[in-house]
């Protein structure tokens, strides 16, 4: 049967509708986009998500406090420590508890290792989605240097859940401190090597400059966040506008870009894989002595050899491991600076163990229906190129 | 400014238009009934010493385990990329035909937490331009994150048992 026979050429329209995704390697998950194309020409592109839908929150509301957080690295899955980070300061804004200052400066150091990764990650897929094969190579040999600290310290190479409730889940080893320190040496010289295969390449240039541009206003009003906001030329940093976990007591950069193209995100990513690395380097040289977890053991389980000497520490350890922790009545949220953007927990607690909502802010939700409105005008080459520069995780976006 | 600068300014500019505020840890949290929500977020949006021209995002919350009336909230989060503060607007929402408008006309951003807000609550966003589901499926029943929609469900396939209501053993409720 022939094209005219189906019908196919008799519509009453000129445009052409084309279906992208789910099932798309460029979209980096289940992303589904329906494009009306005019020729070459996207002329509206139509978001469809929830392919990935696990009813992370509906779960959560059925779980303790404690059990939440191994469910948190699964949401935005590239950058797990952040989730934890984000929904750990909420808790503990509820609880009224103070942190030690060696657990927040591991706290720091695995964000901003997890930072690295998630960059890592982005830039090899997005360079492989414009055909730049090299650096998917190089970029994985690198996080697989991220995913084996994470092995050393929490046993786990992806989904760590090493910041807990009250702390980190165990302290800091020799092997692991040592492993930071080679790593930084290593990777300044791997982030100039990257640059050179891109930055001033000709081809990476035609494809990303001026391409899926957003202005200042039209970022802040499509609530970009992260990285995607900062190309835009809106210097808004959390870790600077709101300090979090003692990121006030450390220098680094936010680099902020004025175009907003796909170049300019490229750019800004780059760049703070340098300042990542950088504050990693100062919380290394002022990682104080102490405990790593706060001492309050209605929060975080009493040290284990006090079990067998101390009746008080033994029921704190079987209340909390039988009962969880209990927060008091109230709701908040506290946003912080993840991999994509601004990350963060709503929780509402009705004063047991269980929370009643937990609603995650997700940078790469927020920003999809700006991608789609991006995409208008551009050619169907570049959809790909945008999908990637915006860098979204299904994993947050449905939940 | 801080968070009592921002309640007090909005205490004094929206006296009729708010029904309460609160600093819960410092937070600034003000109370709006769903009629005048559309005219605070405009005045949140457009006041030069306020301008929360950033919309963070909006949850709902069905509060029925605590017998709360109204049933439902939305709670919205607006920031100042300008200013450095931020505001979290709680809107309480009727549980008979509940709704609240569309702010998305202000923010754009708006548009995909508003949509999720019908979708997982069931709560009318009047003016959205695309009240339907989002991430469930077009034809799906229910809205999940109430609290009155079981965790789990199952749908019964044997005859005999046919009987139950509508075909569905409903999961445990949870332990607390």
């Amino acid at each position: 049967m022939s094209v005219t026979d189906q019908g196919l050429l008799h519509r009453d329209k000129d445009t052409m509708t084309l279906n992208m995704g789910p099932q798309h390697p460029s979209t980096h998950g289940v992303f589904r986009v329906i494009l009306e194309m005019d020729g070459e020409v996207v002329q509206t592109a139509e978001p469809e998500i929830g392919y990935l839908h696990t009813g992370i929150e509906k779960t959560s509301e059925n779980k303790r406090y404690g059990h939440v957080i191994p469910m948190t690295d699964r949401l935005d899955y590239l950058n797990p420590p952040g989730n934890n980070l984000a929904f750990c300061l909420t808790t503990e804004k509820l609880l009224g508890v103070e942190i030690p200052d060696r657990a927040n400066v591991l706290r720091v150091i695995m964000c901003e290792l997890s930072r690295i990764a998630s960059h890592l990650v982005w830039l090899g897929t997005h360079a492989l989605d414009i055909g730049a094969m090299t650096v998917f190579l190089y970029c994985w040999r690198e996080r697989e240097m991220i995913l084996d600290l994470n092995e050393e310290i929490s046993g786990v190479r992806m989904m760590t859940s090493y910041i807990r409730i009250g702390g980190v889940a165990k302290d800091a080893t020799r092997p692991w401190l040592d492993g930071i320190r080679d790593f930084i040496e290593y990777f300044p010289a791997k982030v100039d090597e990257y640059e050179r295969l891109l930055t001033k390449n000709p081809i990476w240039l035609d494809r990303t400059e001026g391409i899926g541009a957003f202005t200042r206003e039209e970022a802040i009003n499509w609530s970009f966040s992260g990285p995607a906001l900062r190309a835009s030329g809106v210097n808004w940093d959390i870790r600077k506008a709101q300090p979090y976990s003692g990121y006030d007591n450390y220098n680094f950069d936010v680099p902020v870009l004025n175009n907003g193209d796909i170049f300019d995100r490229y750019r800004v990513r780059v760049e703070e894989m340098r300042q990542s690395r950088i504050i990693i380097k100062q919380a290394l040289e002022r990682l104080p002595e102490g405990p790593y977890k706060t001492p309050d053991n209605k929060v975080s389980l009493p040290p284990r050899e006090t079990l067998h000497t101390s009746m008080e520490a033994l029921i704190h350890h079987f209340k909390l491991v039988s009962e969880g922790i209990s927060v008091p009545v109230g709701e908040t949220y506290v946003p912080i600076e993840g991999a994509r953007g601004e990350v963060g927990f709503y929780i509402v607690s009705d004063g047991t163990n269980v929370p009643a909502r937990v609603k995650l802010r997700a940078p790469s939700f927020m920003a999809i229906p700006g991608m789609c409105k991006m995409m208008e005008g551009c050619y169907i080459a570049d959809v790909v190129g945008i999908i990637g520069s915006i860098d979204i995780v299904m994993g947050e976006v449905d939940r | 400014m801080t968070s009592e600068e921002i309640i007090e300014k909005v205490k004094a500019e929206l006296a009729d238009a708010i029904q309460g505020a609160d600093l819960p840890q410092g937070d600034a949290v003000i109370f709006v009934a769903p009629d005048s929500w559309h005219a605070v977020a405009e005045f949140l949006k457009n006041d030069a010493d306020l301008k929360f021209d950033y919309f963070s995002d909006v949850r709902g919350v069905d509060y029925l385990l605590e017998e709360r009336e109204p049933r439902f909230e939305s709670v919205y989060q607006l920031y100042s990329i300008d200013h450095q503060h931020s505001i979290r607007v709680r809107v309480g929402i009727d549980e008979e035909n509940p709704s609240v408008p569309t702010v998305s006309d202000l923010w754009k951003g708006a548009l995909y937490p508003e949509q999720e807000l019908f979708d997982m609550f069931g709560i009318n966003v009047d003016g959205h331009p695309t009240m339907e589901r989002l991430i469930m499926p077009k034809d799906w029943e229910g809205f999940p994150l109430r609290k009155d929609y079981p965790l789990t469900t199952e749908t019964v396939t044997f005859s005999y048992n046919r009987g139950f209501k509508s075909d569905l053993v409903k999961s445990k409720p949870p332990t607390r």
